[in-house]
Formats: C-alpha cells, structure tokens, sequence
C-alpha cells in the first residue's frame, strides 16, 4: 500500500478494508471456525456412542476426544496407560506423506471450481495417472536409463494421462454442453475399468515374488524408482514422508501464480465467474472449458504420479469396484481451501491429520476403525461448511433472525437488479 | 370523504447496515384515487413497497388499513388485507391458459374438486365491468404481454383486491396499448379501487394520477395534486436539482458508411425461425441510429448476430470495410466495433471481480497490460483510475471495488467508460439507460452525442419511446424479426411509431395489417 500511495496520488482512492473486513481473512477464519465445530461435534459424537455403548467406558470417550484434536501428537501411553502427548516424528512425516496427494486432488478441483466447473472426475484421472505412471515407471529397464530420468517420464506420464482424461468431460462440456459432473462421474467409472483390464493383460507388472500380494502391482522401487527423501528423512525418521511434498507444495505455489498472476489464469478466472461477459469480452469460451478441465486432470494426475513413485505404496489393481478416495477427498480439500491454491496446501495437511488422529483413536482406544470413520467423516462435512460460516461473518446469511434481507453491500445504495429481485420475492 | 384513507403508511424508517434506505416515509392512499410514487432508482420506492408487503418489517412507522392500526408480517397478511400487485415482470406461467393463471392459488373447490366453470363465469364477468377483454381459454404464451397484463390486473380483481399497486406497468406496452391501459386504470378508479402506480415516467403521471408522492434518496420530499404541478417542478423534486428533459444536440453530420448489413439473418435459440429475417441497413459516421421497437422482436438477437454472440444464419456484414459476417467476438470487436450491452449483469460485467478487472476485460493481453504472459497489475490499476476520473465512475474503494457493490448507474458507467475508451468506429449501445436515474441518464447521453459529434457511428438499441425521439438522428422499427420502416425522428410522433412497433403499419405496405392477435 505504502508503495503505491508513493506511486501517484491518484492511487489513494483504492483503498483497502481493515483487516478484519477483508474477505481473505473472512475466508480463513471461516475455514478455521468451521473446523472447530467439526472436531467439537465429532467429539460429542465420540461421549454419545460411549454413553450409549456399555463396553466403552467415559474415559476412553475422553481419551478419544483428546487424540480427536491432538492425535497427531499422540506418543502412545505410558507405563501407567495413560495417554502421551509430544513430537511425533513418524506420525507428522506420515501425515506429510498422505497430504502429497490431497494437496493435487484438492488442486485439481480447485482449479476446476475457479472457471467454474465441478471436477468430480479426480478419482478417474488420479487412476489413469495412476495406471500411467507405474507402467512408465515399471517397464523402462532401470539398468539401461536413469532411474531420475525413468522418475521423470513416469511423473509426466501421470500427468499427462490425468490431463487427456480430464479433458474428456471438458470437451463434452464444452461441444455437447454436456453437464461435466455427468462426465466425469462416468469417466470414473469408465477409469476405473479400464485400468483394471490393463493391469489384468499386464502380468509382468504384477507382484509375483512375495506371496500375500496377489492383485498388487510391484513398487516401484523394485525397479529402483523411487523419490528423493530430500533430507525430510533426517527431519522424520522412521516415517513414509518422501520429497513429494514439498513438489505437491511447489506445485500449489506455481498453480497460485498461474492462477492470480497470469494472462491466462485471468481468463480462466473470469470464465468461471462469467461465461457469458466472457464471451462478450471475446474470450473463447470453450476452449478454456476444455484447458481447465485438462489442467485439473494434470493435477489429479500428478496426486497419483507423486503418491506411486515414493515407492513405498502398492497399487491394488482390481479397481473396477472402487474408486480412490483421494480422488474424491480433494473436494471437501478444495471447499475447505476456499479454492484458494496457497489454502490447499494447509487444507490438504489437515485432511491427513484427520486419518492420522482417526488410526490413533483406531489404535489406542477402543473405538473400532468404522466408528473412528464415521467421526473424521462428520469433521470433514463440517469443515466443507466453510462457505456458510462465511456468509455468516460478513451478515449475508442471518440464521436466526426474522425474516429481512440486507443488501449485499452496504456502502452503496441497493442497484435495480435487486430491487427488481425484492419486488420479485413480494409475489 | 377528504380523508377517507383506505391505507396509511406513517413515518415509515427502514435501515439497512450503512443506508437508510425509507426515512420517515409518509403514503396515504385515498378510496379511488390513483396515486403515483415517484422516485429515482435507489430512492426507496421497491423497499417502501416491500413493506407494505410485509417482506421487510419497519424499523420506525406505523401502517394502517382504514384508520385501525394493523401489522404486516409477511405477504399473506398483504393478501388478507386486499393488496395486489402487478409486477413489471408478469408471474405467470407460460403453458397455462389464461383462466387457470387467473385462478390459480385461490381456486374454488368443491370437495376438492376444481370449479372451472365458476372461476370462468365469475373472471368473464369481471372481464365486462372492467373492459378488461381477454381470452379465458387462450395460453399465456400465445397472447402479447398487453394483454398479459390485463390478466395480471384480472388476477387481483379475481382476488377482491382492494388497493392494486401496480409497478412500472408500462415498460413492456406500445403507445397505444399504454393508453389502453390509462383508461382501464381510470375506470378502476371509478368503481372505487385504489391504485399505487410506481414510475418515473412524468408524462403518465400527469395523465393519469390524482396525486403523487415524491421520494429521493430514502426521503420523503412531498405529496402533492398532479393539477398543482407542472412536469418540471415534478422532475426537480424528484432528482433535487433542475434537470434537462430534452437532449441537446445539433443536427447529425452523417459521414461514410461504418457498417453495412445486408439480409442479415439470425436464428432463434428457442424456436426453429429466424429472430431476424432479412434485415439491411447501413450506419454512417456521425450519426445515431435507434433500433426501435417492442421488446422481443428481435433486437436482441439482431445485436448478437452483429457482435457475435449467436451465429448468423444468413447475410452479411461488412464493418470498416472489412466483412466480418461470421468473424469471432474477438476479431469483431479488434475490427472496430464496441458494444454496451443489454444486460450488464450478464454480460456487461463480472460481478465477482474488480472493477480494475472489469476495465481491461478485452484488453488484458494487450502489451500494455502484460508482459510475458503476466499481467502488470500496476499497470491496469493506473488505466483504472484514469478511467474512473475521466467518467466519475463512484464506487466505495475505487479500482478494487468489487463490480457487484457498485449501484446499478456506476456499473452502467463503468461499462460505458470501457467501451468508449476503447476508442472504434461502431458503437452497439443496447439500452444503456435501462434503469438508471434521471442524473445519470443525462450524463450518458450527454457523451453518446458527443461521441456522435466526434465522428463516432452509434448504432442504439433502446425500448424507452423518449429516449428515441430524443436522440436518435434516424430509426429503423422492428416488427417480428424485420425492419418495417425507417423513420425521420424531426417528423414522426410517438404515435406513429407506435403502428409500426405493432405491426399496425409498415412502410411499403400501407395497409393494416395485424400479427397477433
């Protein structure tokens, strides 16, 4: 501000709100908030079912309650069976690790969301990444090509093959004015089949040499691809964590400057908000349709490329029943993120947080991992409620208040459009 | 009978955080008059009426049904207490017939079953004493918004409404029909119906109300006689300074010809005709040129076609001298062409982003604004507030305001303020007064005739009969899809313009002739 007030006197008149009113602090708080009643119901949830259940006792629903918001720092129990709190290397580097790939999916649905598509598809383009990615990474001799290198094309192709099929629903959209959750839930489904009859023509993939493996393809370290530790190691010892976040982190960063600073991310910005002013402005419409939704496949892709390649993960190729939910996870990512690229990242950490504390209250209390479930699940809905809580702060939405409406703004009087929209609403 | 109120709004206050938007409002509404409520956009009319709706509740006041105090919660309380409305835009379903849109939410029954042919008996009764003549049987989509209207006016007399507001009634009529209407509001009048008629239009005020309560800026200004008043005096309370009613302009200048049409054809997007059959015309430099017409005989489509926005499906247009029949948007607009268009909210603008952003939408990858792929934010924010000064564009944070807080006039000059500067020969301006005030009304087209006098060729759209009396220097009425005359503004009146908007009269073909019924 003080730079530009230097600038030219002209530019006094843009001037900003106060801290608090901005909307970006609205937004974290929003975010922060909602997570807070998230964990707070799933605590009572966790009282209830022990006051309901005779053979779990109120101290270990309070135990429970306690590892619902600091699980993450859970050290076990000690001698005396009481729980331990303090710096857990191996569950914070874990924690890392699973939000590799939340902090791409949540990225790709983010981007989708921000030119105003839903990207529903990222489970289907996370497994044909997937697929991609380990074919690249298992077939290209190792003895012959760098493993770097053989890393490389193996991230690309993930990225890529997310990318042709997250353009699948763009195109449809954007030719057919197919609606793209329609698209893409059928894209999974489509995904998820045919990498399952991929992998079912491809026995050389298969792990064959240990037995109680069977339907796994092989790591990819047995090929000796595997990403860097970049040091984290040192940081997380005993932990999964790989230099894979801090690319997943990279990544965000890139996407947030695309995104806010670019020529192109402007475009895709405002045919998000507007399609039609969009066009009217001479933006092609569609074929930006078409770029998103690629670039969100792209990011998809990538969750799988970077999530396979740390080579400690095995893929379970007999697909065509489920769907990844870290595919799907990225939404609620994204909402909680307010599609903010920076905010994934956190959002993204969170989420793992929630799947490390659910396997501490799993492991240390006798919460079964259904009910353990079933709490992060009301956490994760809960926080996806961020955009109410929002509404909320800034006096859009008055829950319990008779019945009035505010303008939108305050500052200036109210413009036609709604006044027609209040007459409208007297019928 | 001199204070037979039938209803009284008394010192209404209604506060909205940072506005107040009625100040100690005061409305009473006498047995059988028609009273007029008068007020610029944002004066306060649509919230006074909201209250009287029980959509929102006063902070201050008080409201009363003949002299005994009552309470309005919600819209059924207005409804119970024999208030109706006519919307300026109609809530009727489209497939429905008449009859059912009349009877519908208050139908009789007997044993649950539906008493047609009561409700008919009783609507085509109310149809005689009032002249109101409609179809019972014909759908909504089959007759003209006139007469659409008329069914919205059956509808509350179907319900005993007792006081009838009706708002904006005329924005969608022919000057004929408008008459129409000014007699069927007389007459409802007389048999001692009472009548709220919202507007800025001066001229229907003097015609027809009894009185007329003034509001500007959330304030009550004053209510007085129309016989007491003259149009200026009417105007200046309204807008609280003088305003010019007339535009001042001297004599177009026609230059060369900028664009050329020829048979253009546009298809319909919800129909399998054309929108727009064979349409010719040239636009010349210097000079303003109205499309005219009713709202619905493809203007707008005449528009997308030329700006791209739809396809065209026959013709040709030659812009500069370049044709550009079925170039893009994009290289329509870079071959000299700017549009104001009809919707700002739609198109206009993204309401989501920031004015600074809003100013360069067609401009962000110019060198000027980009380097390298980047935008230089720097840049655009300085061209913003250029912009803002030079057309006094009001918005609460200046070039970071979001489009969407800015009231309805400043979005409108945002608009206009990009277009303008983007400095091309054609100028596509679609109603670019829709809505605003009369303050801001004149400053607009202050600057379309002075653009006109720099050389600019403005091609206008606009539904407002005023407006294109006023301004244009040449107008072409669309009927259906076609250009059925091209008339002289200096020698045509309002009425003569009215035949030819209702397909009453076409030039060449001097006969009556009637497309819909």
């Amino acid at each position: 501000m003080a730079k530009h007030n230097a600038v030219s006197p002209l530019l006094q008149k843009s001037t900003r709100p106060s801290f608090l009113k901005r909307e970006g602090t609205r937004t974290v708080i929003a975010s922060l908030v909602s997570i807070a009643i998230g964990m707070a119901l799933g605590s009572v949830i966790i009282v209830l079912v022990a006051a309901l259940n005779d053979s779990i006792t109120m101290k270990s629903a309070w135990e429970g309650v306690r590892l619902v918001f600091f699980g993450i720092f859970s050290t076990g129990r000690n001698a005396l069976g009481g729980l331990t709190f303090g710096f857990n290397a191996v569950s914070i580097g874990d924690m890392l690790f699973r939000a590799t790939p939340l902090i791409l999916t949540g990225l790709s649905v983010a981007v989708a969301f921000k030119t105003g598509l839903f990207n529903i598809g990222a489970p289907g383009q996370f497994l044909m990444g997937t697929a991609a990615t380990l074919y690249v990474a298992l077939s290209i001799p190792s003895e012959k090509v760098p493993a770097a290198l053989i890393w490389l094309l193996a991230f690309l192709a993930g990225a890529v093959a997310g990318a042709l099929w997250g353009s699948i629903p763009g195109l449809l959209k954007s030719l057919l004015n197919i609606n793209e959750v329609i698209a893409c839930i059928m894209t999974n489904w489509i995904a998820a089949n045919l990498v399952t009859w991929f992998f079912d023509a491809h026995n050389e993939l298969k792990n064959a040499a240990e037995s109680g493996k069977i339907g796994y393809v092989c790591k990819t370290s047995s090929n000796g691809v595997v990403t860097s530790k970049l040091f984290l190691d040192k940081i997380f010892p005993g932990s999964q964590v790989n230099g894979g976040i801090l690319i997943a982190i990279l990544i965000a960063v890139l996407v947030y400057i695309f995104m806010t600073k670019t020529t192109f991310g402007f475009e895709l910005k405002t045919v998000g908000s507007n399609r039609y002013a969009a066009k009217y402005a001479g933006i092609n419409d569609k074929r930006d349709i078409v770029i998103s939704m690629a670039i969100a496949g792209a990011l998809a892709g990538c969750a799988a490329a970077l999530y396979y390649l740390s080579g400690n993960t095995e893929f379970y190729w007999s697909t065509y029943q489920t769907l990844p939910a870290v595919g799907f996870n990225g939404i609620p990512v994204a909402l909680l993120a307010a599609n903010n690229p920076l905010a994934v990242i956190f959002s993204g950490v969170f989420m793992s947080m929630l799947n490390i504390s659910g396997l501490q209250i799993k492991n240390l209390t006798t919460y079964n991992e259904y009910l353990t479930d079933i709490i992060i699940a009301i956490i994760v809905y809960l926080s996806a409620f961020s955009l109410m809580i929002r509404m909320l702060i800034s006096g859009q939405l008055k829950l319990f208040h008779k019945k009035q409406k505010t303008p939108p703004q305050a500052a200036s009087p109210p413009d036609p459009a709604d006044e027609e929209s209040g007459k409208e609403a007297s019928a | 009978m001199e204070n037979d109120y039938v209803i009284e709004m008394l010192h209404i206050t209604k506060e909205f955080p940072g506005i107040k938007a009625n100040d100690d409002i005061t409305l009473q509404l006498r047995r059988g008059e028609i009273h007029a409520l008068l007020g610029e956009n944002g004066a306060g009319k649509s919230t006074l009426m909201s209250v009287l709706f029980g959509l929102y509740q006063p902070d201050g006041g008080v409201i009363k049904k003949e002299g005994k105090e009552v309470r309005i919660k919600d819209p059924n309380d207005a409804t119970a207490l024999g208030i109706g409305m006519v919307h300026q835009h109609f809530k009727l379903i489209d497939v429905f017939t008449v009859l059912d849109n009349i009877i519908l939410g208050a139908e009789t029954t007997k044993l649950g079953f539906l008493q047609k042919k009561d409700a008919k008996k009783q609507v085509l009764a109310l149809s005689e004493k009032y002249g109101l003549k409609v179809d019972v049987n014909a759908k909504i989509e089959d007759i003209t918004v006139g007469m659409q209207q008329k069914v919205e006016i059956l509808k509350m007399l179907y319900r005993k409404n007792e006081i009838l507001i009706f708002d904006e009634p005329t924005a969608v009529l022919t000057p004929q029909e408008i008459d129409e209407l000014m007699d069927v509001m007389r007459g409802l009048a007389r048999e001692g119906k009472s009548i709220l008629f919202i507007t800025h239009k001066l001229n229907e005020i003097m015609a027809v109300a009894d009185r007329v309560t003034v509001l500007r800026k959330g304030k009550f200004i004053g209510t007085v006689n129309t016989a007491d008043v003259t149009k200026e005096e009417l105007s200046t309370m309204m807008v609280g300074r003088p305003v010019q009613l007339e535009v001042e302009k001297t004599p177009a200048k026609p230059g060369k010809t900028v664009m050329k049409v020829e048979n253009l054809c546009v298809p319909s997007r919800l129909y399998k005709h054309d929108a727009v059959k064979n349409v010719s015309f040239d636009v010349h430099a210097g000079e303003i040129l109205c499309i005219s017409g009713i709202d619905g005989n493809g203007q707008t489509e005449l528009i997308n076609g030329l700006t791209g926005l739809d396809r065209i499906s026959g013709g040709k247009i030659t812009l500069c001298g370049r044709e550009i029949t079925h170039a893009s948007i994009r290289k329509k607009s870079d071959a000299g062409l700017a549009h104001i268009p009809e919707d700002r909210h739609k198109h206009g603008l993204v309401l989501g982003e920031r004015l600074e952003e809003n100013m360069v939408l067609q401009r962000f990858k110019e060198k000027r604004f980009q380097r390298c792929g980047f935008i230089k934010f720097d840049e655009v924010r300085k061209y913003a507030d250029d912009l803002i000064e030079r057309f006094d564009v009001r918005s609460g944070q200046g070039a970071v305001t979001t489009a969407r807080s800015m009231s309805g006039g400043n979005q409108q000059k945002a608009i206009i303020a990009r277009e303008l500067d983007r400095e091309k020969p054609l100028l596509i301006a679609v109603q670019p007064t829709r809505g605003l005030d009369v303050g801001a009304i004149e400053n607009i087209h202050a600057r379309l005739v002075a653009e006109r006098d720099k050389g600019r060729a403005i091609l206008l759209v606009s539904l407002e009969l005023e407006e294109v009396m006023s301004l244009s220097d040449r107008i072409l009425v669309m009927y259906e899809g076609e250009i059925v005359g091209e008339l002289d503004p200096k020698q045509t009146t309002v009425e003569e313009m009215g035949l030819y908007m209702s397909g009453a009269k076409r030039d060449g073909k001097e006969e009556t002739h009637h497309g819909k019924a």
